[in-house]
């Protein structure tokens, strides 16, 4: 039977068996409950299948030229829009979204900005190799989760990862360490086995550790007795033992390593000692896995860089792309934008208060296929296809790996994809610009 | 020798056997079962014969039924109980690489993901009824469940 790639999650899974007659998913086999939470969202009761806008203080549905007027009239009235989202869509929609900022002189930027993507950068700046996911299933034997949770947050990662035989050797379990850096026991230490090493770390102390371990690996033996950020001298001993004599690790950074901290760059240190032990090494290597939330959250910064040559946000002025030095967040703070355009996000809901209020206050536009705390709030609101389901399309798996994406159903009311729609309002841009 | 200890230990040699010791041998292998022994079922040995019976419950499998409940409210799908299971990695060459099983099943799977939650699909070739010796001690369904929803019990 044929398999079917999933779009619920980063992880992007190709084994999925999907049942369909072409109208309905009837049965969905081998994904969990986040992919089938996805196919779900075709028949689910808070899609938005017809066009919203905003009249008299209140969304109502209206025609698909009504809405598209008004949205072409929003971005008219606007110097500096924001277009912020994309991770949501497919490469291809993220392709168009950057010609569109061109074309109205926006400020671009994706969720990876705030989430991953800063290590991303750094990880190139500073040459750390990345890894794929079928690497780690045949030769990984040192797995790290620093600050991840995938049972939790990508429930088939350690699936894959950590219980998978591999193709060079037929054990799987068996000869994979599990290493858990985290400040609270999460769901991910239950898979823990007798000869895996549980670190539970002091709440931000996570620096002190990687500042020891950085010492550590040139001298040796040295370990303080008292043990560091509350990790217990034995375990720190284990812990560089499988640090400096795993043949191929892996470390998996979650969301616990990027809050951002005045006086360090927590990221840019943990990849120091990467490089570190990696040069110290004779056999082995460690290299990095980035654990992503939304499926195609690697795409934008790939997508960038092969347009413009800069991962991460662009700014345009006259069309033209000019350095900057704002980020999302600094931007929002200054309200150096008077309008957004939020791509397949909910940026109302995952911002802090202090900055989606701001956003809040502006003329929104909101391209997304189902209603969230944004949509409640947009001016306009244009539906789109399910990209994964009832659109194709290329995304970058968590390990930087593109996967084609599959239609699988016509979407209801012949909804645009979120490629089409992007192109259609620059085509229409286009035109108004010449009379 | 945890069984040996609550046997008579008389060597009386009423089961047959020479002595107890070699009793509690048979009893662990399954091949007696705990009523053999006359003395046991004794009024004085009534303490000894109800800890047998629970320690033995697992190895009796016709008094107990074995079941393996898998809560629907704390699977998320993640399928580590497809992948782990040694039944599943003899008959369904994709899952030994962490995918997903073919669908229709197998004839021997013991699980499948389907619709986001695990689905036991049949209980009769789980190694803890179909193989011999130390391999009927399997657990790793229950040990590797990162949500702790899969319980295997006798009822």
């Amino acid at each position: 039977m044929k398999r079917f790639t999933c779009s619920g999650c980063s992880l992007l899974c190709d084994d999925i068996i999907v049942q369909s007659d072409g109208l309905f998913i009837s049965e969905v086999i081998g994904a969990c409950l986040k992919g089938k939470e996805r196919f779900d969202l075709v028949s689910a009761k808070n899609r938005i299948i017809s066009p919203l806008i905003r009249k008299d203080g209140e969304l109502k549905e209206a025609s698909w030229d009504e809405a598209i007027k008004k949205a072409i009239e929003i971005i008219k009235n606007s110097s500096i829009p924001l277009l912020y989202g994309f991770s949501n869509v497919s490469c291809e929609a993220q392709d168009a979204g950057i010609k569109l900022a061109q074309k109205i002189d926006g400020f671009i930027d994706s969720n990876a900005s705030i989430c991953q993507g800063k290590i991303f950068n750094k990880a190139k700046s500073l040459g750390i190799n990345l890894t794929t996911i079928t690497e780690i299933i045949n030769k990984g034997d040192l797995i790290i989760l620093w600050g991840a949770n995938p049972a939790e947050t990508v429930p088939r990662l350690l699936n894959k990862v950590l219980f998978s035989r591999g193709k060079f050797r037929m054990t799987g379990r068996e000869i994979k360490t599990l290493v858990i850096v985290d400040p609270i026991k999460t769901a991910s230490f239950r898979v823990m086995g007798v000869r895996d090493l549980p670190l539970i770390i002091e709440p931000n102390k996570d620096i002190d550790l990687i500042r020891m371990l950085k010492e550590e690996c040139c001298t040796a033996n040295s370990i303080p007795s008292q043990g560091v950020a509350g990790i217990d001298k034995n375990d720190l001993k284990r812990l560089l033992l499988h640090l400096t004599g795993a043949e191929n690790g892996v470390i998996i950074l979650g969301q616990g390593v990027i809050q951002p901290h005045p006086d360090y760059d927590l990221v840019e240190e943990l990849l120091e000692l990467l490089q570190m032990i990696n040069k110290r090494q004779e056999k082995g290597r460690i290299s990095l896995l980035i654990m992503g939330g939304h499926f195609n959250m690697a795409g934008f910064d790939h997508v960038a860089l092969s347009a413009y040559g800069v991962s991460g946000h662009l700014e345009f002025k006259h069309n033209q792309m000019v350095k900057t030095e704002d980020t999302l967040v600094s931007k929002i703070e200054k309200e150096d934008f008077d309008s957004s355009i939020i791509v397949g996000t909910d940026p109302i809901s995952h911002l802090p208060h202090s900055l989606s209020s701001k956003i809040a206050k502006k003329p929104l536009i909101l391209i997304d296929n189902h209603s969230t705390a944004t949509s409640h709030i947009a001016d306009v609101v244009l539906p789109t296809a399910i990209t994964g389901i009832e659109s194709g399309g290329l995304a970058y798996r968590l390990d930087q790996v593109p996967i084609e994406l599959n239609k699988l159903l016509n979407p209801p009311n012949n909804l645009p994809s979120d490629e089409e729609l992007l192109n259609q309002l620059h085509g229409l841009l286009n035109k108004g610009g010449s009379e | 020798m945890e069984l040996y200890k609550f046997l008579p230990k008389t060597n009386c040699k009423k089961c047959g056997k020479p002595t107890c010791m070699a009793f509690s041998l048979d009893l662990l292998q399954g091949k007696v079962k705990v009523d053999d022994c006359p003395p046991l079922l004794e009024p004085k040995y009534k303490k000894q014969y109800d800890a047998l019976k629970e320690l033995l419950g697992s190895e009796e499998g016709q008094q107990k039924e074995l079941k393996i409940n898998i809560d629907d409210k704390l699977c998320d799908g993640c399928g580590i109980c497809v992948t782990v299971c040694p039944v599943n990695a003899r008959y369904c060459p994709s899952s030994l690489s962490g995918k997903a099983p073919e669908y229709p099943p197998e004839e021997h799977q013991l699980f499948q993901v389907i619709g986001g939650k695990c689905e036991l699909l049949k209980i009769e070739h789980c190694r803890r009824l179909d193989a011999e010796g130390r391999e009927r001690e399997c657990r790793v369904c229950e040990t590797y469940c990162p949500r702790e929803a899969v319980k295997i019990e006798y009822v």
